[in-house]
């Protein structure tokens, strides 16, 4: 065990496609932080992940996970690490205990007790195949696998998305107990911002390949904001302070990326706060600067 | 150790079906192989020269053929992995590309051990039963079966190293149906490998000095040297290309 500030550090990042650029791309996961990883789909987020995970070759950039780097170190690492991915990487034919003694002779740390603590409160069977589990039950299994060999590190890859609410609120719970000791750290990538709200301490957002904000969340939330006004007024608005406007029938409304520098310029205007879902929309937009 | 265990594990529960059809189609052939002992077949008197015994070493070949066939072939592990996502998934896992390649290499073993162990056991019931005496034609014709057969299977497994889902899987498997295709079609252009045009009433196709080559081939302890020194170059290129495909990352 190696000691470490910082859970995953990412610097300088590039990876190119044809149509597709992972732009020199920086941001770090303190240790003990649930990161919320935001973008649209197609933004770079699954493609950032694969990079870090080596499921994929970077072009440049230097990427470390635990503090050690991501190639190099890569058979240690792997044992302190989990995935979880959006579909069930799980072959049809097994069913939850083929997969505990699969992962007992792969992972140092596995722990049975734990792993069917997981399957009993899940609800899930033991011994149906896998194949006939619905979504849901689908991604509960990945889950308890994942969280089943004291991983250090959790990332995400939008693992929530296609589940119902309920589902997805337990899953929230059952990470947020995870993190309990301080030790370990969640990288969840999703464009449902609703859940990153309920339980990320960071986020980042992508956009196009390049990283558009990275910081704590509630630093982030509260620096942005949503300035209500005419039309007219909006000749008013310093270019700099202004993310991007969205305008309808009814006047405008301007992201603003310093809310309590805008409330004293803008004295007449209403500046509401943004959620996180209100400053993705705004930056995804920011180039065409105005939009409905 | 417990680390190839659960690899070999779940590879053998992987293909566990198709493991266990192989089986049973293989249990068949040697039944239907081994019903003429319990009819008397040859014990039978007979006019001539020929011997029921005569038909004893066309049986023996024929499980020790489609044994090593059997064991040879293609398991479909790299298949159903790239298409449930393990091979993705794989990537994340402690085990090293050596390792899974060497679990790889295992399994293969596995079943080359069960034919061969099977076709062994058919040729003693015939040694024990019948008084049919050359286990090295067995074992001969077993290797050369499965030497063969993992050639085939080593091609195919370096082609499919290629794909990283199932769109690109049905890609490949088009490609090699045609790429297989035009390699007939270009040995077929040399003059040696086209003989449609010979008819059985312009004699024997094969030559009796040709088959007792053939069988003095078969029956030498050499070829089986040869044989095994062959399959232990194609387990060693087996796990190589194998090695190969789980260190392979995604474009």
């Amino acid at each position: 065990m190696n000691d470490y500030v910082n859970a995953v550090e990412i610097k300088g990042v590039t990876k190119k496609y044809d149509g597709f650029t992972l732009d020199n791309i920086s941001f770090d996961i303190p240790k003990g932080c649930i990161m919320g990883f935001i973008g649209q789909n197609g933004a770079g987020k699954t493609t950032t992940i694969r990079s870090m995970l080596h499921i994929t070759n970077i072009d440049s950039g230097e990427i470390k996970l635990l503090g050690l780097d991501h190639i190099k170190d890569e058979t240690e690492i792997k044992k302190r690490i989990t995935v979880v991915f959006d579909e069930l990487p799980f072959h049809d034919v097994f069913n939850a205990r083929d997969m505990a003694r699969i992962f007992e002779g792969m992972y140092p740390e596995w722990d049975n007790d734990a792993y069917l603590k997981y399957i009993k409160r899940f609800q899930l069977p033991e011994k149906k195949k896998i194949g006939q589990f619905s979504k849901g039950m689908k991604m509960k299994l990945q889950i308890a696998c994942a969280l089943s060999h004291n991983a250090e590190l959790l990332v995400m890859d939008e693992a929530t998305t296609g589940l119902d609410p309920v589902v997805r609120d337990e899953i929230l719970h059952i990470f947020m107990e995870y993190m309990q000791n301080g030790e370990r750290s969640i990288l969840m990538s999703s464009h449902i911002t609703s859940d990153l709200e309920k339980i990320a301490d960071m986020v980042t957002f992508i956009d196009k390949g390049k990283i558009l904000l990275t910081g704590y969340k509630d630093e982030i939330i509260e620096i942005h904001g949503i300035l209500k006004c005419g039309k007219e007024k909006l000749a008013e608005i310093d270019d700099e302070d202004i993310v991007s406007i969205r305008t309808n029938n009814f006047g405008a409304e301007v992201m603003v990326n310093d809310r309590e520098n805008a409330g004293c310029k803008y004295r007449d205007c209403v500046i509401d706060p943004a959620s996180l879902d209100d400053i993705m929309l705004y930056y995804v937009h920011r180039d065409a600067k105005e939009w409905s | 150790m417990k680390l190839y265990r659960s690899l070999i594990y779940r590879e053998l529960k992987l293909t566990r079906k198709r493991g266990l059809l192989m089986l049973i189609l293989f249990l068949l052939l040697a039944l239907l192989m081994i019903s003429p002992i319990f009819f008397g077949f040859f014990s039978m008197a007979v006019e001539g020269e020929d011997s029921p015994k005569d038909v004893i070493p066309i049986f023996v070949v024929t499980i020790a053929l489609t044994g090593g066939i059997l064991a040879g072939t293609n398991n479909g592990v790299q298949k159903a992995d790239i298409s449930s996502g393990w091979k993705r998934y794989s990537f994340i896992l402690p085990p090293t590309a050596r390792q899974q390649a060497l679990s790889d290499l295992l399994t293969k073993l596995c079943y080359v051990l069960l034919f061969g162990f099977l076709s062994a056991a058919f040729a003693f019931i015939y040694t024990t039963i019948a008084d049919y005496n050359n286990i090295a034609v067995m074992l001969n014709v077993y290797f050369g079966a499965v030497c063969a057969t993992m050639l085939v299977d080593l091609a195919y497994s370096y082609i499919m190293m290629y794909a990283n889902d199932k769109d690109q899987m049905k890609l490949i498997g088009i490609l090699a149906f045609v790429g297989a295709g035009a390699i007939f079609k270009v040995f077929g252009l040399f003059p040696g490998f086209n003989k449609t045009e010979q008819t059985a009433e312009d004699g024997a196709m094969i030559s009796e000095e040709a088959i007792n080559r053939l069988e003095a081939v078969l029956c030498s302890g050499k070829t089986t040297l040869c044989l095994a020194a062959a399959f232990a170059v194609i387990c060693v290129l087996f796990f190589l290309v194998m090695w190969r495909s789980h260190e392979r990352r995604e474009p």
